[in-house]
This record gives structure tokens, C-alpha cells and sequence, in this order.
């Protein structure tokens, strides 16, 4: 009885409190470097007067919708595991996680695009090349993320306590909407300096 | 309700700590306590600072006697020192990899990662920190950078030589001088896994303060160092990923082509075909970490000097509100001074005004600390301890080298300054000697916490002065250097006549230099002899107030054999007027201190200074 006590105020105590803050800390830190890369092409763009100049291609526009239901799926999942409805969230972690390798792909199709229209990583003018570098950050973010998510489901599988499984929850939903609204700033970014 | 607490402890214990039968392999060496963590960052720290410095005794011989060969030089180096003089290739290595060792290595892994991981959990009365296995990841990576830094002198290129600012286009194009190839490569790699580390120790500090002090520290009753490190590691966080950002594009500039910050180049005799980037943009990004950098080395160091200072004048430190807002003034200020390194790069004149004023506002907060140390010490009851040596020591540093820091943030002065030997002599007064006082003095003074033994004195006062006398030997002279117009970086003066006679300058610096290094190895013979003979340590060798001297000697996983204890009071209660002792541990009631509580001691609980009141009228006391 006792240990059940504490296992279920364990999203509680101050150490998933300390734990849920290391999280926000990696993603203040992490929005820090994106200012960084963008602060970058704001100088450069305004130094010399152009931008990427391109009309981007319709994949990143999809994978942007994508990444969105995905991080919709992942909000749903956490709101049946806090009313305790065990059996739909498995469902929809994993559906969390497959659009987020669909993201993944829709990525690549878009980098494919931009390649084939002679817009390559290799370029003089850097804030084309500039395009890939941050969308391929972006996607080393969305492979760390599907990790957390994956921690998650392998937690609903075994099962861990639903007070466990609560917490894996909150660190994945900091993490995933995180870098959902990532995408979209940097999306909107790219299309309003173009 | 106890039963519960004490349930919740072990369980929490044995979440962090795993098993309790540990190998030596889990103790020693993966090891997630972070008083352990501690000493593996210290001395980490210690043997890469031993290198660092023999790297500057080479190239200070190198600047001393540039016609003269050392045949011994070549035995050990090699090519690198043919017919026994430094090659001038490697020359620029040295100075490229001693100052990233010491920035970087030492005096940011080496302070920060030791005295943040020693003291943050016991002298806030927490457990371990919020993710102890990020924590032991911190140093893993700090350990691999390490390595791969030191592996680019096994290499037939040597290291990377292009200043530990690794400015493009030397660190953008491989072919650029020997030290732009692998040894460069080798160089991002160690700084991409050098900057995880610091975040990864740096998020769990600011998360540890944040949410697992105990009960009655409220963030005004932390110690100076708990605050000092609490803000450093804001700066880390914030500054850090900058770098990463940077470094992301001068990979791709050097590994794939791109132009981000190239253009324009023409290398031998063929043009490259990069075009359109900018190496200013480098500048920015690099000195946007770069300037905070300089205040993540120091900040410790003022926290600690603040600790050891208040301990061993037997006062309260002085102005404690003051230094604490002074700390928080630098840290944001820090942020927007990046482009005073920047003054010569054709910068917009008004864009080098603003940068300038917000330079000199630093001027504020830095003589209020220097100020508040000084009336500290003010008619104390001063314990001349050795960590106490160097404590004062790292104030006369930081106001020698920081007055000439008026000089510098000054666009109009440092247009001639820049690049000189002057700045040289800055920061080595007020960055580098500063710092390593800061971090020497909290080796003497945590010694006994940390090994549970305490270091020789007389060795501690023969290292001291012999390295304080020689610091300032070494750098002060070279302040006439810059002014002259001597510039930093170059292998030898004997080819430009106004610099000739700065030789024989150069000859007394080098010797200082060697005294200074010999003078260290009184102190690596002390700390490693002290770790296993050193003479026994009490509980609270200092009479100190902090926490960490209410754990036990023997170290413990968890810190605290039973509950954490309470925290009543601020550490700063030295010499209180009436008190029985000199001294008042944060963890005594002032239910037990009748005798010497003054009237703000309750903070406007008046039921508090009620029951005073009463006390203080059977007992005939006269509160002033």
C-alpha cells in the first residue's frame, strides 16, 4: 500500500519535478541555437542584400501538416492516459511515432526537390545551403524525439504504473510539441525571407 | 508522517544510486555520485592544466630566445622542432591549444564542473543532482573532448593553429596552413563534444537549485557560490548553443563547400570558387558565446572568493544583496558586450558607441564586488589561510587586470590595442590568473570535503607567493609590449627592429614564466600527496557555516545519513554580536540563539519578535 503511495505521487515528488525541468532547460537551450542559425541568415540576408530567393518546394509544406497531426496524436494519447482509457493510447503513440518518420521522409523528398531544381547544399549563396543545414538539425531533433517516443510505448507495452508512464508522457509532450513548433517557426521563417 | 519521509528517501536513493554493493567500476569510475563526479572533473582539470601550462613554457622559450637552439626540444618534438627551434607551424599550434585547454578545459570544465557538482547538492541540502546520469555523462564527454583535443598532437599535421577563436578562412579551408587540416577537424569534434558536456552539467545545476533545495533555503539564504554557479550555468545555456550553431556551419564550410563564411579567396595560386559568405558572421556567432564565456571562467571564482573570503575574516560578507544583484547585472549584461572584440572589423562607428557604453556599464557591477570583498575584509579577524591567500589574490588580480579592461572597452583606445600584447596582459591578469586563483583557493579550502584530509599549509604558502609574484612577473611587463604596439601570436620579434628591444623584456618574462611553473610543483606534490596522507580532516575544519560542513567526513551516498537538515538562517552569521561562538551554522534555530538575534533576523514575523522582545526584557539584553 505503501509503495503504491509513492509510486502514484512520483510525477509529484522534486525530482520528476527537477527532471521535467532538465527538459525545458534542453528546450530554452536548443530554441537558443535555432536564434542563433537564423540570427545568422538575418545578418547575411541584410548584408548582402538577398535571400534563398526560391519558392520552396510542396513537400516541406506536407511534412509540416504531418508533424502537426502527429504532435495532435501524442496530446490525444496523453489526455487518455490521465483518464485512465489504457487501451486507445497505444494506438496513438504509435501513430505519434510513425508520422514522425513520415516527417522524416517528407523531408528528404523536399531536400530531393530543391536538389533537382539546382538549388544545392553547395551553393554562392549561402542561405540556400542554409535551408538544409537547418532542416537537418531540425530532423536530428525529430530522431531524438522519436527515441522519447519510443520509451513512451515500450512503457505502455510492458506495462510500467500508469504514474511511470504519466511521467514518460509529460517529458515526451514537452520534447515533441517543442520541436513541432520548431518546424513551424522555421518553415515560416524560411518562407517570409525568401 | 516520518515513516513516510524516510520511505520516500530510500526510495529515492536507490532510484538514483542503483545498488548499494558497488564495484569499483560504478565507484570510481562510471560513477553518478556527484561528489565523485567532482573529483573526476578536478583532476581532469589539474592534468590538462599541467599541459597547458607546459605548452606556454615552450613557446615562452621559443619568444625568449628565437635564435638559440635546444636540442632537447627536438628529441621530444621531433619535427616540430627541428634542429632544436620551435617550427613556426607549431608555434601557432601552441599558443592555438593552450589557450583553448585553459579556456575551456580548465577553467570551465575544471572550476565549474568541480566546484558546482562538490557544492550545489551539499550546500543546498539536496540528494544528488536532478539526473545524475546526465551528470556522469557530463564528464564522459568532457573526458572524450579531452582526449581527441590532446590526439591532435599524435598527428603528422600537428593541431589545429588558427587561435582558439579558430577564425574562417584559416579554420574553414583544410588546405590553409598545415594546423587547418586534421588537426582541425580533431579540434570541432573535442568542441562539439566539449559544448555537450557543459550543457548537459550546466541544465542540471540550474535545475538542481531550482527545485531540490531544502526546506528553509529560499534562494536568499544560499551561499554566494551556490549563486555565482547557479548563474553561470544560465550563461553556459544560453551562450553555448550559439557556438554550436557556428561551428554547424564552419563544419559545413570546411566538410562540404559551402560558402557560409567564405568568399572571395585565392589560395596559392588557384581561386576558389566559394563566394558570398562572410568570416564577420563567424565573429558574431563565435563572440556572442565568446564574450560570456569570459564571465562562466571568472564567475565561479568571484562566488568562491566571496565563501572563503566572509569564512576566513570571521565577518559576514559584505553588501551580500549587492553581490548577488551585482552577479545577475553581469550575467545579462554579458550578453550584449560581444562586439567589443570586434571594434577593428569595420563595424558601423555608432554600432561600436552602444557596444562600448554597455562594456564599460560592466565596470559597475565588477567594483561593487571588488568594493564588497575589500570592506569584507575591513578590520576582520583575518585567518591567513592558503585557500585565504589565494581569495585575495584573485581580488588584486581582477583589479589589475580589470582596469585595463577600461582601456580595451574603449573603441577609440582599442583600435590601437587590438591584437597588441596588451590585451594579452588583460586577460591573463583578470581572466586567467583570477580564475585560477578562484579555483586554487576552493581546492585548499574544500580539500578536506572533497578527500576527507586536509593539504599542507607551508607548501600552500610557498605555492602562493611564488605563483603570485611570478603571475604578476609574467604579464605586467607585457602591458609596455602592447603599448608599443607589439603585436600577440607572432613567432619571433627579431625580424622587426622597434620590437628589438623588447627582447631582453621577453628573456625576464620566460623566466618568470619557469619560476611560476616550478612554483606548481609544490602544489601537485601537496594535493597528491594530501589525497592519501595527508593529515585527517574534522567535520568543520574552518568553522564555517555552509551545509556541507554538517555531512560526515566519510562519504555517503545521499549526503545526509538520516533526514536532510533545515535551513533557519543565512551563511553568512560570522562573529554576530553576543553569540557564543564565532560563528552560526545555517541549520541553528534562532530558538537557540536568544542571546545574539537582531531584529531583521525575523523578517516581520512579529510573533517572532514578540517572543525576542520578551527574552530580551527577563534577560536585560540591549539589542542595538
Amino acid at each position: 500500500m505503501e509503495k503504491e503511495l509513492s509510486e502514484l505521487s512520483f510525477i509529484n515528488t522534486p525530482s520528476a519535478k527537477a527532471k521535467r525541468f532538465v527538459v525545458w532547460l534542453f528546450v530554452a537551450s536548443s530554441t537558443i541555437m535555432f536564434g542563433g542559425f537564423t540570427s545568422y541568415y538575418i545578418i547575411f540576408s541584410a548584408s548582402k542584400g538577398k535571400g534563398h530567393g526560391l519558392v520552396l518546394p510542396d513537400a516541406f509544406l506536407f511534412s509540416t501538416v504531418i508533424l502537426i497531426l502527429s504532435s495532435l496524436c501524442l496530446f490525444l494519447a496523453k489526455r487518455l492516459v490521465k483518464q485512465s482509457n489504457l487501451s486507445y493510447q497505444k494506438v496513438l503513440l504509435i501513430l505519434t511515432f510513425v508520422l514522425g518518420i513520415v516527417f522524416g521522409y517528407m523531408q528528404f523528398m523536399a531536400w530531393g526537390s530543391l536538389y533537382r531544381t539546382g538549388a544545392t547544399l553547395i551553393n554562392n549563396n549561402a542561405a540556400i545551403s542554409f535551408i538544409y543545414v537547418v532542416s537537418a538539425l531540425h530532423l536530428l531533433h525529430i530522431v531524438g524525439g522519436l527515441g522519447v517516443i519510443l520509451n513512451c510505448i515500450f512503457g505502455a507495452f510492458k506495462p510500467v504504473s500508469q504514474d511511470k508512464l504519466m511521467f514518460r508522457l509529460q517529458i515526451a509532450s514537452i520534447f515533441w510539441h517543442f520541436i513541432d513548433i520548431l518546424w513551424i517557426y522555421l518553415y515560416v521563417f524560411l518562407l517570409l525571407n525568401s | 508522517m516520518s515513516t513516510i519521509t524516510l520511505h520516500d528517501n530510500q526510495h529515492n536513493s536507490h532510484d538514483d544510486h542503483g545498488h548499494h554493493q558497488e564495484s569499483f567500476l560504478s565507484k570510481y569510475v562510471f560513477s553518478q555520485d556527484h561528489k565523485m563526479i567532482a573529483k573526476q572533473f578536478l583532476i581532469t582539470g589539474v592534468v590538462m592544466a599541467v599541459i597547458g601550462m607546459v605548452l606556454s613554457i615552450l613557446f615562452r622559450i621559443q619568444l625568449a630566445w628565437p635564435d638559440k637552439t635546444f636540442p632537447i626540444l627536438e628529441t621530444f618534438l621531433g619535427k616540430w622542432a627541428e634542429g632544436g627551434r620551435l617550427q613556426p607551424d607549431f608555434y601557432l599550434a601552441l599558443v592555438t591549444i593552450h589557450g583553448t585547454i585553459m579556456v575551456f578545459f580548465v577553467l570551465t570544465a575544471g572550476l565549474s564542473g568541480t566546484f558546482s557538482n562538490l557544492l550545489i547538492p551539499l550546500q543546498i541540502g539536496a540528494r544528488d543532482m536532478a539526473s545524475p546520469f546526465l551528470n556522469m555523462l557530463s564528464y564522459w564527454f568532457f573526458l572524450c573532448s579531452c582526449v581527441i583535443m590532446m590526439a591532435s598532437f599524435f598527428i603528422q599535421t600537428g593541431p589545429a593553429s588558427s587561435g582558439w577563436t579558430i577564425y574562417p578562412p584559416l579554420s574553414a579551408l583544410p588546405k590553409a596552413m598545415p594546423g587547418s587540416g586534421l588537426g582541425m577537424t580533431l579540434w570541432l569534434i573535442s568542441m562539439v563534444m566539449f559544448v555537450a558536456s557543459s550543457l548537459m552539467g550546466g541544465i542540471n545545476y540550474v535545475s538542481t537549485v531550482l527545485n531540490m533545495r531544502t526546506k528553509g533555503m529560499d534562494l536568499w539564504k544560499m551561499p554566494l557560490t551556490i549563486w555565482a554557479f547557479f548563474l553561470t550555468a544560465i550563461l553556459g545555456v544560453l551562450s553555448f548553443p550559439v557556438l554550436v550553431a557556428g561551428v554547424v556551419l564552419l563544419i559545413f564550410d570546411r566538410s562540404f563547400g559551402t560558402s557560409f563564411y567564405l568568399s572571395d579567396i585565392v589560395l596559392g595560386t588557384t581561386i576558389l570558387p566559394n563566394e558570398g559568405g562572410s568570416p564577420i558572421l563567424w565573429q558574431h556567432l563565435f563572440w556572442f558565446l565568446g564574450h560570456p564565456e569570459v564571465y562562466i571562467v571568472i564567475m565561479p571564482a568571484l562566488g568562491i572568493s566571496s565563501e572563503v573570503i566572509s569564512i576566513n575574516s570571521r565577518k559576514p560578507i559584505f553588501g551580500y544583496h549587492a553581490m548577488v544583484y551585482s552577479l545577475i547585472g553581469i550575467t545579462t549584461l554579458s550578453f550584449i558586450v560581444w562586439g567589443h572584440h570586434m571594434f577593428v572589423t569595420g563595424m558601423n562607428p555608432f554600432l561600436g558607441g552602444v557596444f562600448m557604453i554597455t562594456t564599460l556599464i560592466i565596470a559597475v557591477p565588477s567594483a561593487v564586488k571588488t568594493f564588497n570583498y575589500l570592506a569584507t575584509l575591513w578590520k576582520g579577524n583575518i585567518r591567513f589561510t592558503p585557500a585565504m591567500l589565494f581569495a585575495i589574490g584573485l581580488v588584486s588580480f581582477f583589479i589589475s587586470g580589470g582596469l585595463t579592461g577600461l582601456f580595451l572597452g574603449n573603441a577609440s583606445l582599442d583600435i590601437n590595442l587590438h591584437d597588441t600584447y596588451f590585451v594579452v596582459a588583460h586577460f591573463h591578469l583578470v581572466m586567467g590568473s583570477a580564475a585560477i586563483f578562484g579555483m586554487l583557493s576552493g581546492v585548499y579550502h574544500w580539500f578536506p570535503k572533497m578527500f576527507g584530509r586536509m593539504m599542507n599549509a607551508k607548501l600552500g604558502y610557498l605555492h602562493f607567493w611564488l605563483t603570485f609574484i611570478s603571475a604578476y612577473l609574467v604579464f605586467f611587463p607585457l602591458h609596455f609590449l602592447g603599448l608599443d604596439g607589439v603585436p600577440r601570436r607572432y613567432y619571433a620579434f627579431t625580424e622587426f627592429e622597434f620590437m628589438q628591444k623588447w627582447l631582453t623584456v621577453n628573456v625576464f618574462v620566460t623566466w618568470a614564466a619557469i619560476l611560476g611553473a616550478l612554483a606548481q610543483v609544490a602544489f601537485l606534490f601537496n594535493f597528491f600527496y594530501s589525497i592519501f596522507k595527508g593529515k585527517k580532516a574534522t567535520e568543520n575544519p574552518w568553522d564555517a557555516n555552509t551545509l556541507e560542513w554538517t555531512t560526515p567526513v566519510e562519504h555517503i551516498h545521499g549526503n545526509w545519513a538520516g533526514e536532510i537538515p533545515t535551513v533557519y538562517r543565512w551563511p553568512y552569521d560570522y562573529s554576530k554580536p553576543g553569540a557564543k561562538e564565532d560563528f552560526i551554522p545555517q541549520t541553528v534555530p534562532f530558538s537557540q540563539t536568544m542571546e545574539s538575534n537582531l531584529a531583521h533576523d525575523f523578517e516581520g514575523n512579529s510573533e517572532a519578535e514578540e517572543i525576542q522582545k520578551n527574552w530580551n526584557k527577563q534577560n536585560n539584553r540591549v539589542e542595538d
